[in-house]
C-alpha cells in the first residue's frame, strides 16, 4: 500500500443491476490534490463513490484507502468526510443537535471549530436541518466533515442545483481545505466549470468504465476539439471522431490529440474545456472504443 | 464510550424530536385504561408505547437516510445493529419503570390490592410482549427497511401475542399460577432477543451482499 496516495481503486467492477456496473475501473489520487470526478447522470460517478467509502462490495479489483486496503478499519472512517447531494441527518435536529449527537464518535471532534463554520457559513446554530435551503444543507455537512478534521473530503455531486454564487462559495471552502497539504479531496460533478480554480486531477467516467484520468492539464491536453461545416468531418481518414454533433449549420466532434495533425486545413481545431470533452466523451461510446478513449 | 452504548444513545436522540407526541399517546393510555384497571397499565404502555418508540429509529432511519449516516460514522456495522437492541431494551426498562410506578400511585389512589407477586407477574407479561414484538420486528426492518415492512412489523406481534392469548387461555390469573416459571420467561426472552440479533445480523450480511 502506498502512503502517497489518498486513495486507488484497481480494476474495480461491481454489477449493479443487469444492465448497468462498473467494468475495470482504475484510478488514483495522490495525497494534497484535488480530483473531479466527471460524467452524465448515470454515468457510474456515485456507485464509485459508495465503492470506495465501502458501502457498495466490489466484485473485482481492490480498493486503497488512505494506506488501507478497503474497506480498512473502522476508525479509517475518522480520517473521511463525506458529503453527498442530500444530507443524512434527522431533519427535526437543530444544528447545535447534530453537533450533541455526532461528536461522541469522532476522537479529533472540534466543536470551537464546527460553530466557528457554522458562523463563517451564515448558519443558525439554532435552524433546523429540514429548514435550511440546498446550498446551506451542502455547507452544514462541509462543516461537519471539517469539524472531526477529515484528511480526504468526498463530495458526491454537492453543487448540484445550486446557484453560481452558491456554488462558488462551496469550490472557495474546499480550496480553504487543501491549504493542508494532507488534504485531498474527490469531488464527483457534472458541472465542469467547479474544476477550473481548484481540479488538480480529473477521471472522466461513462457507463461505468473510466473514459481518461490525469491530471486536468494532461486530460485537456489529450483532445482537440474540430468544428466544420455540416459535411467537413464525415469524410477524415485515419481520425476517430469522438462524440460527432452535426446540426444543419455545422459539425463539431472530439479527437485525439495525436491525432489532429491529420485533420485537413478546411477544420478549425482548438484546445478543448473540460466540459467539451465532458460532453464529447459522455455523449456516444464507438464500439471499438473500449474502456479508453 | 462503548460503541453499541453510542449507538443506542444515537437512537435516543434520533427519536427525541419526537417526545412530545410520544408522550401524548403515553398520556392517553394511561388515561384510557388506569381508571378502572391499574394493573394493566405496564402491558398497555409497554405493548403501545415501547413497541412505536423502540421501532421509531427505524422510521426516521428510512425518512432521513440515516443508513447513509451509520456507513459513514466510525461504528461498526454489528454496533449499529446491537444499538437498536440496547436502545430498546433501555426504552422497555424506562417505560416499565415509569409505568410501574404510575401503576402503583393508581392503585394506591383507588385502593386497588396491587404489587407483590401481581406485579412480578404483569411485569413478566410486558416483558415476554415486547420481546415477541421486538424480536419479530427488527430482524424484518433491517433486511427490508421500515417502509416497506412496516404493516406486516405492525400486525405480525400483535398477531403472535393475541394468538398466545386466546389458544393458551392466558390471563394475568394464570400466570399468578405459574409462578415459578416467571423467571424462565425472563431467561427465554433475552435468549430470544439474542436469537433475534442474530438473525438480524445475518439478515444485514444478506441485504448488503
Amino acid at each position: 500500500m502506498s502512503s502517497d496516495l489518498a486513495f486507488a481503486l484497481r480494476g474495480v467492477g461491481t454489477a449493479v443491476s443487469s444492465s448497468f456496473g462498473l467494468h475495470e475501473v482504475s484510478f488514483d489520487l495522490p495525497t494534497g490534490y484535488v480530483m473531479g470526478l466527471i460524467g452524465a447522470n448515470g454515468a457510474g460517478k456515485t456507485t464509485i463513490i459508495r465503492c470506495l467509502l465501502g458501502m457498495r462490495p466490489i466484485d473485482t479489483g481492490e480498493i486503497e484507502l488512505l494506506g488501507h486496503r478497503a474497506p480498512g478499519p473502522v476508525a479509517l472512517r475518522q480520517d473521511i468526510g463525506v458529503v453527498l447531494d442530500h444530507t443524512y441527518l434527522v431533519g427535526d435536529w437543530r444544528l447545535t443537535e447534530v453537533e450533541r449527537t455526532l461528536r461522541p464518535f469522532y476522537d479529533r471532534w472540534d466543536g470551537v471549530r464546527y460553530r466557528g463554520l457554522l458562523a463563517e457559513f451564515g448558519l443558525d446554530p439554532r435552524a433546523k436541518v429540514k429548514d435550511l435551503s440546498r446550498g446551506m444543507a451542502m455547507k452544514l455537512m462541509i462543516a461537519v466533515a471539517l469539524s472531526h478534521q477529515a484528511r480526504l473530503l468526498v463530495l458526491d455531486e454537492p453543487t448540484s442545483g445550486l446557484d453560481p454564487v452558491t456554488r462558488d462559495e462551496l469550490v472557495g471552502i474546499i480550496g480553504d481545505f487543501l491549504l493542508d497539504e494532507g488534504h485531498s479531496v474527490l469531488f464527483s460533478t457534472h458541472i465542469t466549470t467547479d474544476l477550473d480554480r481548484i481540479g488538480d486531477y480529473v477521471t472522466l467516467v461513462h457507463g461505468g468504465r473510466v473514459v481518461r484520468t490525469g491530471t486536468k492539464d494532461d486530460v485537456l491536453a489529450a483532445y482537440r476539439v474540430v468544428r466544420g461545416g455540416p459535411d467537413d468531418l464525415s469524410d477524415l481518414v485515419g481520425v476517430q471522431l469522438i462524440g460527432l454533433r452535426q446540426t444543419a449549420t455545422g459539425a463539431q466532434a472530439l479527437v485525439r490529440a495525436d491525432e489532429a495533425g491529420l485533420l485537413g486545413g478546411r477544420v478549425l481545431v482548438e484546445a478543448p474545456t473540460l466540459e467539451e470533452i465532458a460532453v464529447h466523451t459522455g455523449a456516444r461510446v464507438p464500439a471499438s472504443a473500449g474502456g479508453a478513449r | 464510550m462503548n460503541a453499541v452504548v453510542r449507538m443506542a444513545v444515537l437512537d435516543l436522540r434520533t427519536v427525541a424530536p419526537y417526545r412530545y407526541q410520544g408522550l401524548v399517546v403515553f398520556g392517553v393510555v394511561v388515561a384510557l385504561l388506569a381508571h378502572n384497571r391499574p394493573v394493566v397499565v405496564v402491558p398497555a404502555l409497554v405493548l403501545l408505547v415501547t413497541s412505536q418508540v423502540a421501532a421509531y429509529p427505524f422510521v426516521v432511519a428510512d425518512k432521513a437516510g440515516l443508513e447513509t449516516l451509520y456507513a459513514v460514522l466510525p461504528l461498526p456495522r454489528r454496533a449499529v445493529l446491537l444499538g437498536h437492541y440496547a436502545w430498546a431494551v433501555a426504552a422497555f426498562v424506562a417505560t416499565a419503570t415509569v409505568g410501574t410506578t404510575l401503576a402503583l400511585l393508581l392503585a394506591w389512589g383507588e385502593s386497588v390490592p396491587f404489587g407483590g407477586r401481581t406485579l412480578v407477574t404483569v411485569l413478566t407479561l410486558s416483558w415476554a410482549m415486547f420481546v415477541v414484538t421486538v424480536a419479530i420486528q427488527f430482524p424484518l426492518f433491517v433486511r427490508f427497511g421500515y417502509s416497506r415492512i412496516s404493516v406486516l412489523c405492525t400486525f405480525l406481534p400483535l398477531a403472535v401475542i393475541m394468538l398466545a392469548v386466546t389458544r393458551l387461555h392466558l390471563t394475568i390469573a394464570t400466570f399468578a399460577s405459574i409462578q415459578a416459571w416467571l423467571p424462565v420467561l425472563w431467561v427465554a426472552g433475552a435468549a430470544a432477543i439474542v436469537g433475534s440479533a442474530a438473525v438480524a445480523m445475518a439478515a444485514d450480511h444478506r441485504r448488503a451482499g
